[in-house]
């Protein structure tokens, strides 16, 4: 925005001012695609957690495609994840002396949105996430990347931010990226858990897109330390008092639920991978939350979308490469959708006819 | 600290026509000198992050007396509306 005094600014100033800004920028869009790859690390560790320990034992003696198997488990490997990743989130803010901002926000209306906000993304959407893993692979992953768009177009609604044709085309880009991967995954023999895994990656899509744009908007008055400490906690207590209770009312038993949750928080090989993966998923939303707010929802969930090809590679090379396990191995579409997400994701940030007006100059 | 800090800094904002961080740090420092994150580059990128997400517009920019770029910013009556909406 030009200057409103009537006192013209010299150029120099005017030069700073756009360095300023330029910088703000690029840094929202760092921290937003940085956001995304700690994401696929994040995924990697809870993914390879279920490789070790108790997990391994439970995988072969229930049965293949009972309810405990397919929904509580995951949901309690979300659970542990979540803890952790809580626990980090904790320890960050106290650290950084905001843990009185914490208690304060809490009560506070932006604080209630925040809350309310967790509880869509985090034991909804992350649980819907981790249980289509568990159904169909890291090939949900793309589907779920599909939340920049419910986030950009619940951004434009509610909040009116600014979409130009440019972003909208750049976040196509970015989807049609996305999409390469999943329809590559449907290619082969279809298991019997890929279409579940993959109406629940669109359930986790949906809730990530309001998680994103609601709390995207409250965590611009709340501090992005502090917002995602309410995320993490509001998550992880959610999960571990209401929705395994709930799914074990469905189809499993409380007592044995509880018990499982108790041995997986006892399983140091697992839990390793789990401490792990709560500190890149404590990092990967805060970033995620501060990309959003410094340039924007669209963008930011944009960047972040990238992860849509973080997930695979990383879980390929830390459970496929440094593991050992089979199956990871990442398809050769995946580098191609990668480079058309790179395209899309330099589309929205950068304006083409800049580099001709420049030229001009 | 009745409020965490980027509360009050935007309700800072509804009382004043426009103000730059300098002003901002000053109107808060008794409540908040001890906090460790009421700090320059934090308290602009909390200015910044309020005007990328339509709280705040920036209205104008200049030196100040040690040469170095100041940005001021208001909020009109419409975002102190939604500010005053959402902290009380």
């Amino acid at each position: 925005m030009p200057s409103s005094t009537s006192v013209v600014p010299d150029a120099s100033l005017v030069t700073e001012k756009k360095r300023l800004d330029a910088g703000f920028f690029k840094k929202g869009i760092a921290i937003a695609i940085f956001s995304g790859m700690l994401y696929g690390f994040y995924s990697a560790f809870v993914v390879g957690a279920q490789t070790r320990g108790v997990w391994v034992d439970w995988s072969a003696t229930l049965a293949a495609g009972s309810f405990l198997l397919v929904f509580i488990l995951p949901t309690i490997a979300s659970a542990v994840n979540d803890t952790c990743s809580a626990i980090w989130a904790l320890i960050v803010t106290v650290k950084q002396g905001k843990f009185r901002d914490f208690i304060l926000t809490l009560g506070t209306k932006p604080g209630r949105i925040q809350i309310a906000a967790a509880v869509a993304g985090g034991p909804i959407g992350s649980a819907a996430y981790i249980i289509a893993l568990s159904l169909a692979g890291t090939i949900v992953t793309p589907v779920a990347a599909l939340c920049p768009a419910i986030g950009a177009i619940l951004s434009r609604i509610l909040y009116k931010q600014k979409m130009g044709p440019r972003v909208v085309a750049g976040i196509l880009i970015c989807m049609f990226g996305s999409a390469l991967i999943g329809f590559t995954g449907l290619t082969g023999d279809l298991g019997p858990g890929v279409l579940p895994g993959i109406l629940l990656a669109l359930l986790c899509a949906f809730c990530w897109g309001i998680e994103g744009c609601v709390g995207g908007y409250a965590a611009c008055m709340i501090d992005t330390q502090v917002g995602i400490t309410i995320r993490q906690c509001t998550s992880a207590l959610v999960n571990l008092l209401i929705i395994i209770p709930l799914l074990s009312l469905f189809g499993g038993d409380i007592a044995q639920s509880m018990s499982l949750v108790g041995s997986a928080f006892m399983d140091v090989p697992s839990l390793i991978f789990f401490v792990l993966g709560g500190l890149c998923s404590y990092l990967s939303f805060m970033l995620w939350y501060r990309g959003n707010s410094m340039c924007g929802t669209a963008l930011g969930m944009a960047c972040n979308g990238a992860y849509a090809f973080w997930v695979p590679l990383f879980t390929w090379i830390i459970v496929g490469v440094f593991m050992g396990f089979d199956g990871y191995m990442l398809p050769a579409i995946a580098w191609v959708a990668a480079v058309v997400m790179v395209i899309g994701v330099t589309i929205i940030a950068v304006n083409p006819l800049d580099f001709f007006k420049k030229k001009e100059a | 600290m009745k409020r965490p800090l980027n509360f009050a800094l935007l309700k800072y904002y509804t009382t004043v026509d426009e103000a730059c961080v300098d002003d901002v740090m000053d109107a808060l420092s008794d409540e908040f000198s001890t906090h460790r994150a009421f700090k320059r580059d934090k308290m602009i990128e909390s200015i910044k992050t309020a005007e990328k997400n339509g709280l705040l517009d920036e209205t104008r920019f200049d030196r100040d007396a040690k040469g170095n770029l100041r940005i001021y910013y208001s909020a009109s009556s419409e975002q102190k509306d939604i500010i005053n909406s959402y902290i009380k």
